[in-house]
């Protein structure tokens, strides 16, 4: 055994957990991808605020969120989105492109705040899409994710970082999101025990309160969702389907003991298809969610080889 | 992080904050215990609502305090259809935003203690949702009260289409029991109109089962 396996074998547990994993590039790449990620899924999210008209009435919210509720916020200033969208965008770029890294974090998490309160004081559903999100942006803000691959680390020449600097907000992230599919699980049991499964369980109710609410054509399909419908019909497979959202949230949390890259892929797909099966079915809009798992990948290497891809592809292209 | 120690001590705090939610069930954002779709009410029948595009997108029937009646649709609300579809089959009907089903169920006394003791008493206990959108409604068109141009009632037709368990296990989604009933908001008060003609006060209370969307 050499001297530096002998150091890290006496490392805790909680060290080599959270400090032994990544290379120092690997928070900067991470970076990069999960900005431009961001800027995507949350003008996706606050699309419906956009479509609105900027001059129309100002509706009085039914029920604001706490905090609008705290602020005395009560009322949709309908031309106000059409502001923050493109401050929150381009706060999303400054952070990708590492300029200005730390206060974009900040004006992009006051941006989330607002398009998200709006959004849930309409009729007071508070949805949960950017909780992931803010949890993650935390950890940038705390990190030195500024440190390498971007704009200002390249103009100010700063140092670059240790490895263990990269590793431990990125683990952080990875426990944060694989815990948050462990949470929902314990979250079903402590709510409604395994009756959340019984036959078609919960999932059935819901696929048939989803695809029925838009009511029916003349022929007597529904309108929307009709694949929802068709499903619910059949409740022996939603319970197989419910035995596998089990299954899937019970076990996901694995992940983070894979290093892997392939395993790790193969989990990834596995959550992404979870979550486009619950837009497509339920309509449930985590669709662009699975960017956050860039986070499980060392995205400087993928940055690597998408360059060189594209530098063969070049000369090829300039050759025919 | 210029430390591996003040890093740990970091991640301590940072653990402690977001997955103690989970534990004391915080469901404020930006903290979460995750129960989104958490909660099933087991019941022996399952009553969903049968929705209708073109009724909902006339709007609220709604009637001025000078008698004139008129539709209320979410162009003119200028709120997204998706907020207009819960206000439509839910709040009119006074039934609250799933978040507050999940709140207060099967907690632990330490829960229930510092919920009581920090947030209040439970949200399902006085539900005034469906006159809330009455007077969303006049403060979005900026009525005043003793304005004769204010809408003084509003009127939300859903038919509610009711499972039994058997039906559900079967697949049989073709033969539920369906019925209509309309949403009524006045000054004074709630009230349904079920199928039979009935009119009924809305509850306000905690309800023993619900629709579920």
């Amino acid at each position: 055994m050499n001297r530096s396996e002998s150091d890290k074998s006496r490392r805790s547990l909680v060290d080599r957990f959270f400090f032994d994993w990544h290379d120092a590039e690997a928070l900067g790449a991470v970076r990069f991808y999960f900005g431009i990620g961001l800027a995507a899924y949350l003008v996706y999210q606050y699309t419906q605020l956009l479509r609105l008209d900027a001059f129309g009435e100002h509706f009085v919210f039914t029920r604001p969120i706490w905090y609008f509720w705290l602020l005395g916020i009560d009322t949709h200033v309908s031309w106000l989105p059409f502001i923050v969208a493109p401050i929150m965008v381009a706060a999303c770029l400054y952070f990708a492109f590492g300029k200005w890294t730390k206060p974009a974090i900040i004006v992009v998490i006051l941006c989330i705040f607002y398009m998200k309160g709006a959004r849930d004081s309409f009729t007071g559903d508070v949805h949960h899409r950017e909780i992931p999100i803010f949890a993650m942006l935390v950890l940038f803000f705390f990190s030195k994710c500024d440190r390498m691959f971007g704009i200002d680390a390249r103009k100010r020449n700063w140092r670059p970082i240790q490895d263990w600097e990269a590793s431990w907000p990125l683990r952080a992230m990875q426990v944060y999101i694989a815990m948050f599919y462990f949470w929902a699980l314990i979250a079903k049991l402590r709510l409604s025990g395994l009756d959340w499964f019984s036959a078609g369980g919960r999932i059935q109710d819901m696929l048939i309160a989803r695809a029925v609410r838009d009511g029916f054509t003349p022929t007597g399909d529904v309108v929307n969702l009709s694949l929802a419908w068709d499903l619910a019909q059949n409740p022996q497979a939603v319970f197989w389907i419910g035995l596998l959202v089990f299954a899937f949230e019970l076990l996901f949390p694995i992940i983070l003991f894979v290093r892997d890259w392939r395993i790790k892929l193969f989990m990834l797909i596995g959550a992404a298809l979870f979550h486009v099966s619950n837009f497509v079915l339920l309509s449930v809009d985590f669709l662009l969610y699975p960017f956050v798992f860039v986070a499980f990948f060392n995205m400087n290497r993928f940055h690597e080889w998408a360059k060189s891809k594209l530098r063969l592809k070049r000369p090829a292209l300039a050759a025919s | 992080m210029n430390s591996k120690t003040s890093a740990k001590r970091f991640l301590a705090l940072y653990f402690v904050i977001f997955f103690g939610a989970v534990f004391l069930r915080v469901d404020y954002f930006p903290l979460s215990w995750v129960p989104m779709y958490g909660y099933r009410h087991l019941s022996e029948t399952l009553t969903v609502k049968f929705g209708d595009l073109s009724v909902r997108s006339r709007g609220l029937l709604a009637q001025r305090a000078n008698g004139q009646t008129l539709f209320v649709s979410a162009d003119d609300l200028n709120i997204p259809s998706g907020h207009f579809r819960r206000m439509f089959h839910q709040r009119v009907f006074n039934d609250g935003p799933p978040q507050d089903d999940r709140e207060r169920l099967e907690l632990a006394s330490f829960n229930r203690w510092w919920y009581e003791t920090f947030v209040g008493p439970d949200p399902r206990l006085n539900r005034n949702h469906s006159r809330q959108v009455l007077t969303s409604v006049n403060g979005t068109f900026g009525y005043e009260p003793g304005d004769p141009q204010r809408i003084v009632r509003l009127e939300a037709p859903v038919e509610f289409a009711t499972y039994t368990r058997d039906q559900l296990a079967s697949g049989d989604l073709i033969h539920p029991a369906i019925e209509r009933r309309t949403a009524i908001i006045t000054e004074n008060g709630s009230f349904v109109r079920r199928g039979n003609g009935a009119i009924e006060r809305m509850p306000d209370g905690i309800r023993p089962t619900g629709a579920i969307e």
